[in-house]
């Protein structure tokens, strides 16, 4: 899907070596622009999921304990002095690699990052990350530094569940995503679901683009599009119809109050199923 | 690239910034380090490129394109598809329309250097302050009592979080030292617990009217637990909602009365509790999860239809932990809460509480962090 803001964004966050900043609602396809652009690139992605209580030894790397005390206990079995024991245990076959520092000790082409749902994460780590994004370099005491040779290319995703520090926007590119109109989603559903009928395409994506318009707890991304679209060509449908809708409306619309609310419009004709 | 348009772009950077956006010398040498990366006879690949690296907001996108227009004419070709369109901010009031708050910075700035806060005895010691109204405190004791409200705010207690400290007893073993001492000595195992949590709250205040003052103060005392045990967003209303979280986080205290006078242009008028509410959900929805607390402080004179504001407020409580209904007027005794916004409102509360005087922000804490 070559959109011109999303093209003109990745473009930009290749060439001026900046992380780009993805915003937009739940399902339009974030995380996947993250995935195209590393199978673009032809390079490995690294996924950093964010969620709150994130801390720096979970994303970046910790020590590997039960090795480092099963080591101890071999050593002392044999009867070393515990001194020789320390560089060992504190080298790097010890040491487990989180995400952040798995892209930055990354052989080869430079990696794609994702920093997936920052918005999860809290304000400490959002600093933290900060730091690590400014100069993808890190110091582990015992090891010393460890510096990216070349620098990956960072993509961050956030839901708005919380607003972002003026700090992070500052560091990166922006771009945001809105729910597609009608013609592209059509697109993206004649290719990723190419079991649908041309009717049936187009039908599902009328009725979704109507629920978004319709005052929703959880409105559907794209995503939900996708689910719904393939649920409908298992059942083999190549029409709407009230019985089917009724059916698998638990594919698109996640919220009993939602659900309730979109039943009784289309039980009362106020959802028409034609193709818009 | 030619001169004019780095002019262009240079003029563009300046009129963003003057227009409330962030836009650094930085950003600006970005501008044009990305626009040598794109078509430069692409009217739309200047504007995207430009736009990728001058907004970080989506609020900030119509700024943008009218920023752009100026600097660009003629303007852009038509709506790029995935751009959003966000209500513009309207332009702020002349600041002498809004004489209370005004006034109340004005008074900041003279009366309080804020060293003198030790000296205000703590709330404990003072019933008689404590349970009296704010309405009949003095327009020269306000600043008083707003610095005892802030620190009885910074005394509320915290909450444990998924964070872990290290901790000589916790419950947990804190594998990372325990290794680092095996070495010397072994089997002395190191203990963590977890960080305090911080609680999210959203607060949602009526400013109309009467309800101005009680506000003022309910958004004085958050704002202190800001940062330290909690992370507040903001939101005033009267007949529109408006965010005043980055209004109140303003560092100079007097300043910060002053923005917030100057960004909230119908700081006195009639209420729409029900729309605003609904403006809430469709462009804040988003930041109320299972965890927040929504705050909303009204009397719950609503002049808008009372059955919107029930749905509305049905949505609320079923996104948040908790609905928490303050009503000023609930400390008079004869108050019985019969407005039809009120009847409305209150199938779908949690708590319903006071917030008249400084014993009712205080009694918040449990309704607030528990």
């Amino acid at each position: 899907m070559a959109d011109p803001a999303i093209a003109t964004s990745l473009h930009l966050a290749l060439e001026l070596h900046k992380p780009l900043l993805i915003e937009g609602h739940a399902g339009v396809g974030k995380t996947e622009i993250a995935k195209v652009l590393a199978r673009l690139l032809g390079t490995d992605l690294i996924r950093l999921q964010c969620y709150e209580g994130l801390d720096a030894s979970t994303a970046l790397y910790e020590w590997n304990y039960a090795r480092q005390l099963l080591h101890i206990r071999l050593q002392e079995s044999d009867g070393h002095a515990p001194a020789d024991s320390e560089a060992k245990i504190f080298s790097e076959p010890f040491l487990l690699k989180r995400p952040l520092l798995q892209a930055i000790a990354h052989e080869g082409r430079p990696p794609v990052l994702l920093v997936d749902e920052i918005d999860r994460s809290d304000e400490e780590f959002e600093a933290f990350l900060l730091e690590v994004l400014s100069d993808f370099q890190v110091t582990v005491p015992e090891l010393g530094t460890i510096r990216a040779r070349e620098r990956p290319h960072v993509i961050l995703t956030s839901n708005r569940s919380r607003e972002l520090s003026d700090a992070l926007r500052r560091r990166c590119l922006y771009l945001f995503i809105d729910h597609p109109p009608f013609e592209k989603e059509l697109t993206i559903v004649r290719r990723k679901v190419p079991g649908a009928t041309e009717d049936l395409a187009a039908q599902i994506v009328a009725l979704v683009q109507r629920l978004r318009r319709a005052k929703l707890a959880k409105v559907p991304g794209v995503s939900e599009t996708l689910d719904w679209a393939e649920a409908l060509v298992v059942l083999h449908a190549a029409h709407l119809t009230p019985e089917l809708v009724g059916e698998t409306l638990g594919c698109l619309v996640k919220d009993e109050a939602d659900l309730r609310k979109v039943r009784a419009d289309i039980e009362a004709g106020r959802l028409p199923l034609g193709a818009a | 690239m030619t001169a004019d348009l780095v002019r262009r772009t240079v003029v563009l950077c300046r009129d963003l910034r003057s227009r409330g956006m962030t836009v650094t010398t930085a950003h600006a040498i970005d501008a044009i380090r990305a626009l040598r990366c794109v078509r430069m006879e692409s009217r739309e690949r200047v504007y995207l490129a430009l736009r990728c690296v001058l907004v970080a907001r989506p609020e900030e996108m119509e700024i943008f394109d009218d920023a752009f227009a100026v600097a660009f004419s003629p303007p852009p070709p038509g709506a790029v598809e995935n751009s959003v369109r966000v209500q513009r901010r309207s332009a702020p009031r002349d600041p002498a329309a809004v004489p209370s708050l005004s006034s109340w910075a004005k008074q900041e700035e003279e009366g309080g250097d804020g060293e003198d806060a030790e000296a205000v005895p703590a709330a404990s010691d003072m019933p008689a302050v404590v349970q009296k109204d704010f309405s009949t405190f003095g327009a020269d004791e306000l600043a008083d009592i707003q610095r005892i409200a802030s620190r009885i705010a910074r005394r509320l207690a915290a909450r444990p979080s998924r964070r872990w400290a290290s901790d000589r007893r916790g419950r947990r073993i804190d594998l990372r030292r325990t290794m680092r001492r095996a070495l010397a000595e072994p089997l002395d195992l190191c203990f963590r617990r977890r960080k305090p949590r911080k609680t999210r709250i959203v607060a949602i205040c009526d400013v109309s009217g009467s309800m101005d003052l009680y506000s003022r103060f309910l958004l004085q005392f958050l704002y202190a637990l800001q940062g330290t045990v909690a992370r507040v967003e903001s939101f005033v209303f009267s007949t529109v909602l408006r965010r005043v979280t980055d209004v109140l986080r303003q560092p100079d205290y007097a300043r910060m009365l002053r923005g917030l006078s100057a960004e909230v242009h119908d700081w006195s008028g009639g209420t729409r509790i029900g729309e605003s509410l609904s403006t809430f959900n469709r462009d804040w929805g988003r930041i109320v999860d299972r965890r927040t607390v929504v705050v909303i402080l009204s009397d719950g004179w609503d002049t808008g239809d009372p059955s919107l504001l029930g749905a509305e407020m049905e949505m609320l409580q079923r996104r948040s932990r908790r609905v928490v209904w303050l009503n000023p007027l609930l400390g008079s005794a004869d108050y019985q809460p019969l407005t039809q916004g009120m009847q409305a409102a209150l199938p779908h509360v949690s708590v319903f509480a006071p917030a008249h005087n400084l014993a009712a922000l205080r009694a918040l804490e449990r309704h607030l962090l528990s």
